[in-house]
């Protein structure tokens, strides 16, 4: 305690030293505190514009001396609480302004009370975390969650097509990257390049992204990375609200929109409710050149959210559903590895196709029910302890052109239905000086049926269970974490020797350790640097264990490896953030060692079937290394011009024989100038964004392995209006963007078309959003 | 208040219990239904010369290539023979055949010779689709004169779903694709 207090003292003395210029005699004192009767001690109390600061004592006292008269925006920041900041003016002699501080409802620290304060920003997470926020979200409505990711570094999509595409972070996605919607891990199905996540693009969430290995705070999977989508707080105010969003885009005549509406209940306060849908209708998507036939799809979404707010614990459910059905181009239902290469040699589709709305196979449908009920209860002292529990049932058809009989538009090839059961509770403590900490216990039931005979994946049943404690240390300018996991997970699975064989049972069992230990140094006012070292594992997947038969649009003939184990990973994370005035910057360089990393590797002989040849690959395991830097810069001159600059550079290396891994994002940059204009009468913060991608051509990829080299580099354009429109007290959002504004041809490294077709070509978008009430 | 707090929180407990309890036994045991999906498992090639009948097929029980047996085609120099192929999913015990002559307008086998043989076997489609082009079904294969030798007889069904059939050109949807050794006596 006296250390503590002492160390204070001398930052004080540092902090009062540091401002030049005319000293002042005006004094403000208060007193923190969190609810009514308990105070804080060691908040730190900040004034920004004097770069003047001190910390509370053991009675939650604090005073600053020595202040100007006027206006002062002052900072209390606390571990474990949400940062307030205030406006004080400050008359003369002495202010007085009490504060109370409420512990922080997320599990990494919130930033949306916090934009201003660039202490929270600094010392936000010993990992690179990024988040798009609601308003962020809005100028990007009517795309995929994957194609929003994409606008923050290090971020890359693997698209099959227009219609799906799957986040890459860092090079790594499906099963190395983990997705928790609404406090539990969503669990779709993951199986193949061309199974996208099941999530609502409209959906009421801030969406936060977490670079590399993050196995303690979320389990056994996080290895390249965490989404989380966070919905949105309910309403206290008893007044029924929301808004409707409407959205066009122009290449695949898409239309898309949403409503939304909220509020609390009058009759019982502290009840909140949300009701939202969405819907998504496009057609082919078209290149510079060619309608891409049979890429439209069409998607109905929905939500419920309903939420008590008590005296001392909140109760939170939610319901969430995704409904899709998309279309996959036709030509890249090949036969043979023959077919593939005559289509190469093309260089295009064979066959002119027409715009159609309608669906043909081959296509997908995917049906995603997520139902989670949360909450939490604060104890007297403080501490708390916090609920989860998540029910979820994945159901997904694929639809093979002609290989069945009897219709194939109504007889799917493969039927797979995944229920998922979640659970997760833990203690989180109050901060006792200078620490605080969680522990949990957490657990999964999971089974996977295929309802048709067509084999992909046998049918499995899964039990995960992991327990894990976490505990964080904050001084002065430090902060310091360290936390440990242990997971165990039960699979039986009933293959079916060489595809069509009779049924066997199989049972596996892993049990591993993650760890955690990291840093953030606030070694100036406006600059941190943080560094993490992570290790994560995962099971290996049923597909990687079972996968037998030719993979579709790529004529390769996947072979699983029963004996293969786990994958872990060894993250090394470095990140320097600033924030400035007029500057932010955040850039992380990273080393990824994987031991026993599951890829797939070419067999020596090809296959022969019936049908012709196929290349053959094997799962098999390795030891690798994924480095690389991302980041973003940002500056603003004169409030009415921002820049801002985003690039990343992903380098992956098979240890074990030197070679490039493949699909390995390319380089790339993007360059974005806003011009914020002046208001005009109803017009209000109208601008106007130009965006410039530079992506180079991967030349680091293994030999000989791939069918075609990467394809060349490319620079894509995009410029954008937003306008906000008064009417009323209410607001009308506005904007109208063109992507690839040059219609430019290419085709994307990570496409996995990218043999049969460009990737679509100009696009105009119309978004409007209307408030309600 | 803070008594009755409690009450809520017991409650939510269960409720976030009891889903467990009843989901918890669903079975992902494998039922052993018959297999649905179209799978050609057999070609058979027939051979005619006079009162000379010989079947040669090539048989993938599996259709992944793991029982993968092809039958050698024995030939006799300067002899004209007649053709047809035939298909079978052995699995589901269907022909194949009949589902190609009522799509003949979006099939046709294709017959290419190679090796040491190219220059002396010919094959030639008799039969046609309602468009007057060649289906495959039926053929003819020619054998000059000349010593004993090798080679092989690549037997292509392309399937015309995109693409319009031309008569000339294969299509990227395979269905078929065995390559037979061919023997000259």
């Amino acid at each position: 305690m006296k250390s503590i207090l002492s160390a204070c003292r001398i930052r004080l003395i540092l902090l009062l030293v540091l401002p030049s210029g005319a000293t002042w005699s005006q004094q403000l004192a208060g007193r923190v505190m969190h609810g009514e009767y308990q105070p804080l001690h060691g908040v730190h109390v900040f004034v920004p514009a004097l770069m003047q600061g001190t910390a509370t004592d053991s009675a939650g006292y604090y005073t600053l001396d020595g202040l100007p008269q006027g206006t002062l925006t002052v900072e209390y920041r606390f571990v474990g609480f949400a940062t307030v900041v205030r406006s004080v003016s400050i008359g003369i002699g002495r202010t007085v302004l009490d504060v109370t501080l409420e512990p922080e409802e997320l599990e990494l620290k919130e930033l949306i009370a916090t934009a201003e304060s660039p202490g929270a920003e600094l010392n936000r997470a010993t990992l690179s975390v990024s988040s798009l926020e609601p308003e962020e979200l809005e100028k990007l409505r009517g795309q995929t969650v994957a194609e929003a990711l994409s606008h923050l570094a290090g971020v890359t999509t693997l698209t099959t097509g227009p219609s799906i595409a799957k986040p890459v972070i860092r090079g790594m996605h499906s099963q190395r990257i983990l997705v928790l919607n609404a406090g539990v891990p969503q669990e779709g199905q993951q199986w193949g390049g061309e199974h996208a996540p099941e999530i609502d693009p409209f959906a009421p969430v801030r969406i936060e992204l977490v670079r590399g290995a993050a196995g303690v705070e979320y389990g056994v999977g996080a290895i390249g990375g965490v989404i989380r989508l966070e919905p949105r707080e309910l309403p206290v105010v008893p007044k029924v609200a929301g808004s409707v969003s409407v959205n066009g885009f122009s290449n695949n005549r898409q239309a898309a929109g949403s409503a939304l509406l909220e509020s609390a209940v009058r009759v019982l306060p502290g009840l909140g409710w949300r009701v939202q849908g969405s819907f998504r209708k496009a057609g082919a998507s078209k290149t510079p050149d060619y309608v891409i036939g049979n890429s439209g799809f069409s998607e109905l979404n929905g939500s419920l959210a309903l939420g008590y707010k008590g005296d001392n614990f909140v109760l939170n459910s939610y319901y969430s559903l995704f409904n899709t059905e998309l279309g996959l181009f036709k030509g890249a239902h090949i036969g043979n590895f023959d077919d593939l290469q005559r289509v190469l040699q093309r260089g295009e589709p064979s066959v002119q196709y027409e715009f159609l709305y309608s669906i043909e196979a081959p296509k997908q449908t995917v049906r995603h029910d997520l139902f989670t009920l949360s909450g939490h209860y604060n104890l007297g002292s403080g501490d708390r302890i916090e609920m989860q529990f998540g029910l979820q049932q994945n159901h997904r058809q694929e639809f093979d052109a002609h290989r069945r009989y009897g219709n194939p538009i109504d007889d799917p090839a493969f039927d797979l239905r995944l229920t998922t059961q979640t659970f997760d509770v833990k203690f989180r403590s109050f901060p006792r000086g200078s620490y605080f900490g969680v522990i949990g216990l957490s657990g999964m039931n999971q089974g996977s049926v295929n309802v048709e005979s067509g084999y992909l994946i046998p049918n499995f049943r899964a039990l995960t269970g992991g327990t894990y404690a976490r505990g964080t240390w904050v001084r002065q300018a430090w902060t310091v974490e360290a936390g440990a996991r242990l997971d165990h997970r039960w699979l039986k699975a009933y293959p079916r020797v060489n595809q069509r064989g009779p049924y066997t049972r199989v049972t596996h069992s892993y049990t591993s350790l993650s760890g955690v230990v990291g840093t953030i140094w606030q070694f100036s006012r406006f600059w941190s640097v943080s560094v993490n070292l992570g290790t994560a594992w995962r099971p290996p997947g049923v597909n990687e264990l079972y996968n037998f038969g030719v993979h579709h649009g790529t004529a390769q003939f996947e072979i699983g490896s029963s004996g293969i184990g786990g994958e872990r990973s060894y993250n090394l994370d470095m990140t320097l953030r600033h924030v400035g005035r007029n500057s932010s910057l955040e850039v992380s360089a990273f080393n990824n060692w994987m031991n026993g990393y599951i890829h797939l590797f070419p067999e020596p002989e090809p296959r022969v079937t019936i049908r012709g040849t196929f290349p053959s690959f094997r799962y098999e395991q390795t030891d690798a290394l994924i480095h690389g830097l991302d980041g973003v810069a940002e500056f603003s001159f004169l409030g009415f011009l921002e820049f801002r600059a985003q690039g990343s550079v992903v380098r992956g290396v098979n240890r074990s024989t030197g070679m490039s891994l493949i699909l390995m994002p390319a380089d790339r940059l993007t360059l974005s100038k806003v011009l914020n204009l002046p208001n005009l009468g109803r017009f209000r913060s109208s601008e106007i964004e130009l965006e410039s991608t530079f992506v180079r051509r991967q030349i680091r990829y293994p030999k000989g392995v791939d069918y075609a080299d990467p394809p060349d580099g490319y620079s894509l354009f995009e410029v954008g209006y937003r306008v906000e429109i008064a009417s009323g007290t209410s607001t009308i959002q506005l904007g109208l963007s063109v992507q690839n504004l040059f219609n430019t041809v290419y085709r994307d490294y990570l496409s996995r078309f990218r043999y049969f077709i460009d990737d679509p070509g100009r696009n105009v978008v119309f978004r409007l959003r209307l408030p309600i009430g | 208040m803070q008594t009755l707090s409690y009450k809520p929180v017991f409650l939510l407990l269960v409720t976030m219990l009891l889903p467990l309890t009843f989901l918890a036994c669903d079975s992902t045991e494998p039922d052993e239904g018959p297999g649905e999906e179209e799978l050609i498992t057999t070609i058979t090639l027939t051979l005619s010369a006079g009162d000379m009948t010989q079947t040669v097929s090539a048989t993938d029980p599996d259709g992944d290539g793991t029982d993968f047996q092809i039958e050698t085609i024995t030939l006799a120099s300067g002899t004209t023979y007649t053709g047809s192929v035939e298909l079978a999913d052995d699995i589901n015990d269907e022909d194949i055949t009949e589902e190609v002559e009522e799509e003949a307008e979006e099939h046709q086998f294709f017959y290419m010779v190679g090796g040491q043989a190219s220059g002396r076997v010919s094959v030639s489609i008799t039969d046609k689709d309602d468009n007057g082009l060649p289906v495959g079904l039926e053929f003819t294969l020619t054998v000059t004169d000349g010593g004993a030798t090798t080679g092989t007889l690549r037997v292509v069904l392309s399937h015309f779903d995109e693409e319009p059939k031309n008569g000339t050109d294969q299509s990227d949807e395979t269905d078929v694709d065995v390559t037979f050794p061919i023997e000259i006596q």
